[in-house]
């Protein structure tokens, strides 16, 4: 009499699979991420610290600047254009302090995918567990009930996951926001 | 003598632009790195606007303002929200907590300050 062929094994290993593999690659992710974000914060603490020295240097100049106006040495079309340079100066400095802005934004969602992340790694270790639950020779009602227990239990640890994680940065560009006085 | 502003945020850049900012307006400004330091320095030393992040670790921005207003020394201190956060659910959050404004990150150097001088002169 012919062995009756029962889909627990393969059940188990595609669950397993699924777990194994999706936790590999999201636990690479997450390396990516943070390596990401620790370069970021090393670009942005060398980008404010040589903002400083620059807007510090560029003071000074214009101090020099300001004493050789007063002495009456330099040509009035170029006190002209000094005072115009002067003002692309400081519209520049605006813009680049609302740029330099960038990394506190980009941390925060940052932060939130990893978490996401590591939470959807969780879900696949779920997944793993009670796929190991499968048993070899079990039956279609067997593996129907277990299949039916992941899915209840993959939606509820999702909707936990969607619960922690707010989306507190919405910005797409970097504008200046809004300002309001209550 | 010049003012002086406590700015609120764990992002150590944020900090830097708006120290730079106020700085640069003649305002004295002190540095926080969350809620809770915050409320520490307030407490050693009584300022005259508070600017605040909302999220960060350890104490959160709402939680400070909340523990700003129940001391006699920051019942009248205009305190500013700063943050990423725009909805209007946070901003209603906010306002019911005590907050005087809400200001959306990233900041306008130039209008930050024109704020700031509006609130405190």
């Amino acid at each position: 009499m012919p062995k009756k062929k029962t889909l627990g094994p393969q059940v188990k290993r595609l669950l397993t699979g699924v777990s194994d593999h999706g936790s590999e690659h999201l636990l690479e992710v997450e390396t990516d991420l943070v390596q990401t974000t620790i370069l970021l914060a090393e670009a942005i603490e060398k980008l404010g610290g040589s903002f400083l020295a620059l807007h510090t240097a560029i003071s000074s100049q214009q101090e020099e600047i300001d004493l050789l106006i007063s002495a009456g040495v330099a040509p009035s079309a170029s006190v002209d254009r000094l005072k115009l340079l002067q003002n692309d100066i400081a519209q520049h400095v605006n813009s680049a302090v609302t740029s330099l802005q960038f990394q506190d934004m980009t941390s925060q969602l940052i932060s939130r995918t990893v978490q996401r992340s590591a939470g959807l790694r969780e879900v696949l270790g779920t997944l793993g567990i009670v796929g190991d639950g499968i048993p070899h020779d079990g039956g279609n009602d067997e593996i129907a009930d277990l299949l039916k227990e992941i899915s209840m239990r993959l939606e509820a640890q999702s909707i936990q996951l969607k619960s922690l994680l707010r989306k507190a940065v919405s910005q797409q560009h970097l504008d200046s926001g809004d300002i309001e006085l209550f | 003598m010049a003012k002086t502003i406590l700015a609120v945020d764990d992002s150590g850049s944020l900090r830097q632009m708006v120290a730079f900012s106020l700085k640069a307006a003649g305002y004295q400004v002190i540095e926080a790195v969350d809620g809770q330091d915050g409320l520490e320095k307030a407490r050693n030393q009584v300022v005259d606007l508070v600017l605040t992040d909302q999220n960060m670790p350890r104490m959160d921005g709402l939680t400070l303002i909340k523990s700003l207003r129940g001391l006699p020394s920051y019942q009248r201190v205009p305190i500013l929200m700063l943050t990423t956060e725009s909805s209007d659910d946070m901003k209603a959050k906010g306002r019911a907590a005590g907050a005087n404004g809400w200001l959306v990150k990233p900041f306008d150097p130039q209008k930050l300050t024109e704020v700031v001088k509006k609130v405190i002169g």
